[in-house]
């Protein structure tokens, strides 16, 4: 936590100079999106980043596989576990460290489930699971090295998504959105996509704590209204509404004549906003337009409610971010494998792949691929033992915390290009080790950010996404 | 006389050069400061007025005039009790010219059981209140409410601030603690709990937890950030490493518990069989769990009887362990009287409320403030630190916490005080001439117009659409959810889930489920505090979110129906009907170009709806639609007006 101290008057002449200068570059965006907030205008003004070099990503796609996806299955082959399987970990790698479920004693190494192949010019080493993603493997930069400081889903969620381990720190695409403001007039700058059952810990990570409101991650669905209250009520057709609308607008703007209160402007600018919303939101879940190949290449007509509704949510990211949305969150819950993996993964990775692969080379078509940012990651990854049984086809693995891998796409990343090692056994990074901190400090560079310098001042101090470190990962930009 | 002379020059000296206190303004007792002489004597009406007022000369600024008796009768109902008044209230103090009609009116407002539970929420922000666990599934946590409903039963009989906290932070260890003592110290129940977590990770969370507390008791009664020394000495305010460990073994010897509280009635028993008989007859879903019988117990914090030995973790690891530390406080800090050998959370608790502490009385009057004016005299409530922001009246502030411990701690007396002021009594119109030299209204030239809370925008439509259960305590209530959004949210717990029928439906806001990751989304749209932390301060934003919220949410929906059809039942012309709405909803008459707009509304819509009868059906959700249709659209253009849920 830095500090900055600024009066607060000055504050609010900045901003009334922000918001009449619109093409001051980074902030600016930000100033004139969709909301204001007293916050903002008050004695907890923000520094705001200036842009120190050119972005190379306008807004960027989150997947969030959560529960742990195994890296040794699907990203980190380890031909080694097949030579010593059905042995037990070292003593040395057991010793201080604390596991969520497995045993030393009981836990016995376990090979792969599933092969793996070289993907593209790259030869980027993948699961055979994963055509689809592989298919793009020369777009990818993945990170084989990522670890984080919790083995429990609860708290290592939090920390994936907000880069500290206990609730009450905004998400990463709340700072994004905070930092950057949305291009859209008729969206919010975060939303929030959900196949299945969400994260174990539900808004926490896609929420914006003590940023303004506005920051917060809005849930998006797919059919019905696509987000909450948009519709109007039963029995008040589209000319009833805009006609209160214009009664709500005249009776706010006879009380700005007598209390001149900007905040009744705001109020005016709000209802406006709303009502283009209600206009324009509908139209954005509407995928008829949508060709057939596309369609086809997400798999939105798949059997599966799961399988159609992470692809249409895939093509649903695109659409956002082709509308200025700055930051799209795509949960997918159900990785937390710990029996059956075998089954499982098979099972999900049908679910994930094609829509993922096909994310990207529609981006890439559309020319979007250039400035969005895809990453996919996870709170965690698994242990190269099993989960206190012998191994075979039943058995799962547990929690595991000093390894995982996660990947970039797009948005300035580097292409076809693997980050880091493991050790033999996939336990710890033996090279470039990239905490989920690190991670973070990457993508706001890949956003133009010094990670340092997005700071938003809350309880009289100034706080970070990065606030416990972070590092560029060099190696990952491309 | 020489003796005492050098001791008052040279003690506050060898403090600072010996580096254990600091010259920093919030560490030395508050003292009386001279307002000096004003100009303009007639405007002050007590200490409080002089006092800003003396500011305001210095910078050549006038106050402003009062705000009309209609305003001030609808800011007092906002700022004590959270509901309109009712157009009787209204016409009877408009109507009463006695001078102690003002005087009277706080009184009653004072007296009313709807201050606790209004001044409750504003704790309940402090004290990071939820209904649920937090954490992996966030399961429900049934008992909690008995400690709200102490906060307000506490507030409402004006329980004073020092006994309040005494019992919030060591209720348990008071000789033959009553029961309210010992859900008093629910106050510490509140954090996030990782019940659900992988159980290798509880001692790790046990401590997590203590230092939660230790964090929380620093801020919402020192105002500090001493959590931030909990990695290494803190980097602006004389709190070291060591020190924060000190605090920190006050809390680690402490065990959670559930004790017997009064039981429930019949209903909720009732309420559960129907709930259990629901559950069982539809097919079960992964991860649902099965309704739970009505508790009756109370979430308490007990001292353990073994000693548990504390340590400095090395930078803030609880796997990497320091020295061994006891309880204590930070030497910077008067020194703490300890009744045995090692001190006690009791000992802390009342270290705490020593009227020599120089932080505990400025905090609490600082918020009193900034409850009533939008802001507090420092802005940063939570942070009285180095880094935290000057008070705009150092003077002021010291006069409110000397005042504070004058009478006692009564909050109520401090309220009555400043409401009964110039300074709170003025309009909050904005002026030009200070829109430049002081728009954040720091100086208090005039009073502060802002937005509601969350709850309050609910209770205001609640209550002027005559829908509002007027019901105090008990269970949170859960209103209904989108079915699509509770599986989008995965709620796991059952409790989410019930909608809660008949009149608990229409219960304040104060009495919504709060579940830590999933806030109810029409109090999250006003920016309800996140319950995760604790919030002394909550943003006030303005989005279309809200504007959607308010004109589309199904309950806001139903006020408005509520209202419009009442409007319509009304035998008199529309004119009328509209100033009726006016004064339920705003406390006052309408301009008659308001009524104009208004009128053309209805007359627009009356033609629409009878070329639609089938909309007007269902908007009113009658067969009979005559004439409700558009009363139903007047009611909804007022709750989207600005000025409905802004303070003025």
């Amino acid at each position: 936590m830095t500090s900055t101290r600024t009066t607060e008057d000055t504050l609010r002449a900045t901003r009334r100079a922000f918001l009449t200068s619109s093409a001051s570059g980074l902030g600016a965006a930000a100033l004139a999106s969709l909301i204001t907030t007293d916050h903002v205008m008050g004695a907890d003004r923000p520094t705001r980043p200036t842009p120190h070099f050119p972005p190379r990503a306008r807004a960027a796609i989150f997947i969030f596989l959560a529960g742990g996806t195994s890296q040794l299955e699907l990203f980190d082959p380890k031909p080694k576990l097949r030579e010593l399987t059905g042995q037990k970990l070292p003593e040395s790698f057991t010793k201080k460290e604390r596991f969520a479920f497995i045993e030393p004693e009981k836990a016995r190494i376990m090979p792969s489930r599933f092969g793996f192949r070289r993907y593209g010019d790259c030869g980027m080493e993948m699961s055979e699971l994963l055509p689809g993603i592989g298919a793009v493997a020369d777009r990818i930069t993945l990170v084989r090295s990522t670890h984080t400081d919790s083995f429990d889903h609860g708290p290592a969620e939090i920390l994936f998504a907000t880069g500290d381990d206990s609730p009450g720190r905004p998400s990463a695409g709340a700072w994004i959105s905070y930092g950057l403001g949305s291009e859209s007039r008729e969206l919010p700058s975060y939303v929030v996509l959900m196949t299945g059952r969400g994260p174990v810990s539900r808004s926490l990570t896609w929420g914006n704590a003590f940023l303004p409101n506005a920051h917060a991650g809005v849930l998006f669905r797919q059919t019905g209204e696509p987000l909450l209250n948009l519709s109007n009520p039963p029995g008040v057709p589209v000319e009833a509404q805009r006609a209160q609308l214009d009664a709500i607008r005249e009776l706010n703007r006879q009380r700005f004549k007598k209390v001149p209160d900007p905040r009744i402007t705001d109020r005016i600018e709000a209802y406006e906003l709303a009502f283009r919303m209600q206009a324009s939101a509908p139209g954005l879940i509407d995928l008829r337009g949508e060709s057939a190949r596309t369609h086809e290449e997400y798999g939105t007509g798949r059997p599966g409610a799961e399988e159609a509704g992470f692809a249409t949510n895939c093509l649903l990211a695109r659409r956002l971010v082709e509308r200025g949305v700055r930051f799209v969150s795509l949960f997918h819950r159900r990785w937390d494998h710990h029996s059956g993996i075998q089954e499982k993964l098979r099972k999900n990775c049908h679910i994930v792949d094609r829509p993922i692969g096909a994310l990207i080379r529609d981006l890439e078509q559309r020319g979007l691929l250039d400035d969005t940012l895809v990453v996919c990651g996870t709170e965690f990854g698994r242990t190269p033992v099993t989960q206190n049984s012998s191994p075979g086809p039943g058995a799962g693995r547990d929690h595991h915390r000093l390894a995982f891998t996660t990947w970039m796409a797009g948005g300035g990343a580097r292409r076809g290009h693997v980050v880091g090692a493991t050790d033999e056994l996939g336990w710890r990074p033996v090279e470039n080790a990239v905490h989920v901190h690190d991670l973070y400090a990457t993508i706001l560079h890949l956003f133009g950010i010094r990670h340092e310098e997005l700071t938003f001042r809350h309880r009289g101090l100034d706080f970070r996404l990065t606030d416990q470190g972070g590092r560029v990962v060099e190696d990952a930009l491309a | 006389m020489l003796r005492s002379w050098l001791v008052m020059l040279v003690l506050p000296l060898l403090a600072v050069a010996d580096g254990t206190a600091t010259d920093h303004w919030s560490f030395s007792p508050p003292r009386r400061h001279e307002p000096g002489v004003l100009r303009d004597g007639s405007w002050s009406r007590c200490e409080i007025d002089r006092l800003v007022l003396a500011r305001l000369e210095a910078e050549a600024l006038r106050p402003s005039p009062p705000a009309d008796r209609g305003t001030l009768i609808r800011r007092l109902h906002l700022d004590l009790v959270g509901l309109p008044p009712s157009p009787a209230e209204v016409d009877a103090f408009l109507a009463d010219s006695n001078p102690d009609a003002y005087d009277k009116l706080v009184d009653r407002l004072l007296a009313s059981p709807r201050f606790g539970e209004r001044w409750a929420r504003h704790w309940l922000d402090l004290a990071r209140y939820a209904d649920s666990n937090g954490y992996e599934d966030d399961r429900f946590r049934p008992d909690a409410w008995r400690y709200r409903d102490w906060v307000v039963e506490s507030i409402h009989r004006d329980q004073p601030f020092d006994e309040f906290t005494v019992e919030q932070i060591a209720g348990d260890l008071l000789e033959n603690a009553t029961y309210e003592q010992q859900v008093a110290t629910g106050f510490h129940r509140m954090p996030p709990a990782n019940k659900v977590g992988v159980a290798s990770n509880q001692e790790e969370f046990r401590i997590k937890t203590a230092k939660e507390r230790t964090n929380t008791t620093g801020s919402v009664w020192l105002g500090l950030t001493v959590g931030c020394a909990e990695c290494h000495d803190h980097k602006y305010d004389p709190i070291s490493q060591r020190e924060y460990y000190e605090l920190f073994a006050f809390f680690n010897s402490t065990d959670e518990a559930e004790i017997d509280a009064p039981p429930l009635g019949e209903s909720h028993h009732r309420k559960y069989r129907e709930a259990l008989a629901a559950y069982r007859s539809k097919p079960r879903e992964n991860g649902n769990n099965e309704p739970q019988p009505p508790s009756s117990k109370a979430l308490v914090l007990l001292e353990r009887e073994q000693r548990r030995v504390s340590h400095v973790h090395l930078r803030g690891s609880f796997l990497d362990k320091g020295q061994t530390v006891t309880p204590g406080v930070p030497h910077s800090l008067p020194e703490l009287r300890r009744r045995g050998e090692t001190a006690d959370r009791l000992d802390l608790a009342r270290w705490i409320v020593d009227p020599l502490h120089p932080l505990t009385a400025r905090v609490e009057a600082n918020r009193i403030w900034q409850r009533l004016f939008g802001r507090g005299l420092v802005s940063s409530p939570e942070n009285f630190g180095i880094e935290g922001p000057r008070p705009s009246h150092p003077a002021l502030l010291d006069w409110l916490a000397l005042r504070l411990l004058e009478r006692g701690w009564s909050r109520k007396s401090m309220v009555r005080e400043i409401v009964r002021s110039s300074t709170y009594r003025q309009s909050s119109r904005p002026r030009q001439d200070l829109a430049r030299v002081d728009p954040g209204n720091r100086l208090l030239a005039r009073q502060s117009r802002f937005a509601v809370e969350a709850e309050i925008v609910r209770d205001l439509t609640l209550a002027s659409s005559g829908l509002l259960e007027p019901a105090i305590g008990g269970p949170s209530v859960q209103p209904p959810l989108p079915t699509s959004l509770a599986s989008a949210t995965a709620l796991k717990n059952e409790r989410f889930r019930e909608e809660d029928t008949g009149a608990d439906r229409y219960r304040r806001g104060l009495y919504i489920n709060v579940q830590r990751t999933f806030l109810y989304p029409a109090l999250k749209a006003f920016d309800a505090a996140d319950p995760n932390v604790s919030c002394a301060r909550r943003e006030r934003s303005s989005s279309p979110l809200q504007a959607l919220t308010l004109l589309n949410e199904p309950s806001f929906v139903e006020c408005a129906r509520a209202l419009g059809r009442h409007l319509a039942q009304l035998p008199c012309g529309s004119g009328a009907r509209i100033e009726h709405a006016f004064r339920r909803c705003l406390g006052r008459a309408p301009e008659s170009a308001e009524v104009d707009v208004l009128r053309d509304l209805v007359e627009q819509l009356d033609r629409l709806y009878t070329l639609r009868p089938q909309d007007a059906r269902e908007l009113t959700g009658e067969d009979d639609t005559s004439d409700t249709a558009p009363w139903i659209a007047v009611a909804r253009t007022i709750y989207n007006l600005e000025e409905l849920i802004t303070r003025e």
